[in-house]
C-alpha cells in the first residue's frame, strides 16, 4: 500500500523538476529530429527516385530499383542507438538522482520513517517510480519512432521488423534503468548531493567515451556516430586483450552492436571480443545495478540521511 | 542543612496506567561510546503532557528519536502505546506523531498535497476530508494551497502539526515545537498543545530547553543531564515546592552542561 504511495508521490515530485523536465525534453526533442531526419531522407530519395523512374519509363530505359526499399527501413533509426546512449542515459541518471536526493533535500526522510512505511517498501517505490518515468520516456520515443515509420513514403515494415523495433527499445529502456539505478544507490550513498550526480556521471563518461576508446580504438567522437561505432577494432595484441577484459565492462559497446543488430545496421564481420558474451553482461549489469540500489535505499539512514541533518 | 534542590525521590515518579514507559533506555555514539543517552527509565501517564527539559546535547532528541524508532537503542528499551520500539516498530508507528524541531516538507508541493501524502501514508480512509478536517482545526485552512516553500517558519510549524495529528495518534513528540517561533506562533501552538490534550486526550511528549514552556503547558516534567534523568515530578508538585518560575528557572540555569547542579546551589533563589 504505501509503495504505490510512495510511488505516485516520487513521480508528482519529480515531473516538476524544471533539470528532469530539460533533460527529457531534450531526449523528446533529439527522438523528433531522428524521426523527421528519417522521413525527410527517406521521402527526398523516394521523390527523386519516383521521378526519375518516371523519366526511365518514358524514354523506354530500363527501372532500377528503389533504393529507399533495398535496406532495412530501421537503419533509419540509427541515430535513435546514439541518442538513447547519450541524452537518454542521462536523463535516466537526473532522474534517477532526483527522485532520491528530493527526499534528502526536503528533509522529509524523519517525517517518511515515522510513518509505518518499511525500508524495503521506500526502496521498491523509488525503484518503481524510475522504471515507471524511464518507461514513458521510452514509450513516447517508441510512439514517434512508429509515426515515423508508418509516414514514410515507400515503406512496409514486416512482422519481424516490428518486432526488431519493439527489441530495440526494450533492451534501450533497460539500458537507461542500469544508469537509473546506478544513480539511485550514489544518491542514497553518497554524503552529499553533489557527490550524489557527480558517481554516475562519471561512470556514465567512462563507459561512453574511455573504455570504447580502449576497447574499439574509439575517439570520442566517433562514439556519436552509430556507423564508426560499428567499425571493427584494430586485431592487435593489445586490442584483443583490452576487448577480452574490458569488453564486459564497456556498457555502451554492449548496447550499441545490439541496438546495432535490431536496427540491421551491424556489419556482417562483428564479432565480440569480450571474455563474457554481451547479453551475459548486459544481464549482469541489470542485476548488479538492481541489487545494489535495492540494498543503498534499504539502508539509507531516515535521520542521518537528511542533507540538513 | 540546606533543601535539596533537585529531590532524589522525585527521580521517576510512580504511574498506573503508562502510555510512555522507558527501561534502561541507552543510546552510545563512536568508538569510546559516549553515552548520549544513559541508561534512562521512567514513566509518562496517559493524558500528560509531559515536559523533557534539558540544556542543548543533553540527549533529548536522541531519547525521543529512539522513542519512535528512528533510531535504535544501544542497550534497554521502551514501550510506545503498548508496544516495544524494537519488538513492533511498525505497531508503535502506527500511534505516534512526530514533529521534528525543523519542520521541512516537500517546498514545491502545496501544503495540502504534503498532507495528502502522509495521510495515505498512514491509511487514513478520506484522506481528503481528513486533511481539510485537520487544517481547519489548526486554523490553517488559507495555507492548503500554498506552496510550503513560500512558507515562514511559524507555517511549516502548523502544517508539521497537522501531518503528525492527521491519523490521531495516541502519543504525539514534539522536538522543541517553540524553536525560532514568534510570541503569537508560540501562543497558537499552546493552545493547540492544550486542545490536543484536553479535546482528543493525546498524551503529548515536548522536548524543550525552556522553563516557560513547561511551567504553560506540561502536567509532568523530567530534566536529563548529560543522558541521565536529574529529575521527575508532576509540574504541580514542581511549582509547590518553588516559589514561582523565575525560581525553577534560576535552578534550571544552575543545571551545568553535564547535568550537576552549580557549587553553590545556595544562590538559587528557594
Amino acid at each position: 500500500m504505501s509503495v504505490h504511495h510512495i510511488t505516485a508521490q516520487s513521480l508528482r515530485l519529480v515531473l516538476r523538476e524544471p533539470t528532469v523536465g530539460l533533460i527529457v525534453a531534450l531526449f523528446g526533442g533529439l527522438v523528433l529530429l531522428s524521426g523527421w531526419l528519417g522521413w525527410q531522407a527517406t521521402a527526398t530519395v523516394n521523390k527523386i527516385y519516383l521521378d526519375a523512374a518516371a523519366f526511365l519509363a518514358a524514354a523506354g530505359k530500363p527501372v532500377p530499383s528503389n533504393p529507399v526499399l533495398d535496406a532495412s527501413p530501421l537503419i533509419l533509426l540509427r541515430n535513435m542507438s546514439v541518442y538513447v546512449s547519450l541524452i537518454g542515459a542521462l536523463a535516466a541518471i537526473v532522474t534517477g538522482n532526483r527522485l532520491v536526493s528530493l527526499d534528502r533535500t526536503a528533509g522529509a526522510l524523519p517525517l517518511l520513517a515515522s510513518r509505518p512505511v518499511s525500508p524495503l517498501a521506500y526502496a521498491v517505490a523509488k525503484i518503481a517510480a524510475l522504471f515507471v518515468l524511464i518507461a514513458a520516456l521510452t514509450a513516447a520515443a517508441a510512439g514517434i519512432s512508429v509515426i515515423t515509420m508508418l509516414a514514410l513514403p515507400a515503406i512496409d515494415l514486416a512482422p519481424e521488423d516490428w518486432a526488431d523495433l519493439a527489441g530495440f527499445f526494450a533492451i534501450s529502456a533497460l539500458y537507461m534503468l542500469i544508469f537509473g539505478l546506478i544513480a539511485l544507490t550514489a544518491a542514497a550513498g553518497s554524503p552529499s548531493e553533489s557527490v550524489g550526480l557527480l558517481i554516475p556521471v562519471a561512470l556514465w563518461l567512462t563507459v561512453m567515451f574511455i573504455l570504447p576508446a580502449l576497447t574499439l580504438n574509439l575517439t570520442p567522437t566517433a562514439t556519436l556516430n552509430p556507423i564508426s561505432a560499428m567499425v571493427p577494432p584494430p586485431d592487435t595484441t593489445f586490442f584483443r586483450l583490452t576487448g577480452w577484459a574490458l569488453g564486459p565492462l564497456s556498457l555502451s559497446e554492449i548496447y550499441g552492436t545490439t541496438a546495432a543488430g535490431l536496427l540491421h545496421f551491424s556489419p556482417a564481420n562483428w564479432i565480440s571480443r569480450a571474455a563474457i558474451p554481451p547479453a551475459a553482461s548486459f544481464t549482469l549489469w541489470l542485476t548488479l545495478s538492481g541489487l545494489l540500489a535495492l540494498r543503498a535505499l534499504i539502508r539509507l539512514p531516515k535521520v542521518s540521511g537528511d542533507y540538513h541533518a | 542543612m540546606a533543601k535539596p534542590l533537585w529531590p532524589a525521590t522525585a527521580k521517576g515518579i510512580p504511574v498506573t496506567d503508562p502510555i510512555l514507559s522507558l527501561h534502561q533506555l541507552t543510546k552510545t555514539f563512536g568508538p569510546s561510546a559516549t553515552a548520549a543517552v544513559d541508561h534512562l527509565t521512567f514513566d509518562v501517564a496517559v493524558g500528560e503532557v509531559f515536559g523533557f527539559l534539558g540544556h542543548n546535547g543533553a540527549g533529548k532528541t536522541t531519547t525521543i528519536q529512539m522513542l519512535i524508532t528512528l533510531a535504535q537503542p544501544s542497550s534497554g528499551t521502551a514501550r510506545v502505546a503498548g508496544f516495544d520500539i524494537l519488538a513492533d516498530p511498525a505497531k508503535v508507528r502506527q500511534n505516534i506523531g512526530y514533529v521534528p524541531e525543523n519542520v521541512r516538507l516537500y517546498d514545491r508541493m502545496t501544503a495540502t498535497e504534503n498532507l495528502l501524502f502522509f495521510a495515505r501514508l498512514s491509511g487514513i480512509a478520506n484522506p481528503a476530508a481528513r486533511v481539510a478536517e485537520v487544517l481547519t482545526a489548526l486554523d490553517a485552512t488559507a495555507l492548503g494551497p500554498r506552496r510550503v516553500g513560500s512558507f515562514s517558519k511559524g507555517m511549516r510549524q502548523r502544517i508539521g502539526l497537522a501531518q503528525a495529528i492527521l491519523h490521531r495518534p495516541k502519543v504525539l513528540f514534539l522536538d522543541e515545537p517553540t524553536s525560532g517561533l514568534d510570541p503569537m506562533g508560540i501562543q497558537l501552538l499552546r493552545d493547540v498543545i492544550a486542545r490536543l490534550n484536553r479535546d482528543d486526550g493525546m498524551t503529548i511528549f515536548m522536548n524543550t530547553h525552556l522553563i516557560s514552556e513547561i511551567a504553560q503547558t506540561c502536567t509532568s516534567i523530567a530534566v536529563l543531564g548529560q543522558g541521565q534523568l536529574i529529575y521527575h515530578d508532576r509540574v504541580q508538585a514542581v511549582t509547590e515546592r518553588y516559589r514561582d518560575a523565575a525560581a525553577i528557572e534560576a535552578l534550571y540555569l544552575s543545571l551545568e552542561p553535564q547535568g550537576r547542579l552549580a557549587p553553590n546551589p545556595a544562590r538559587v533563589p528557594t
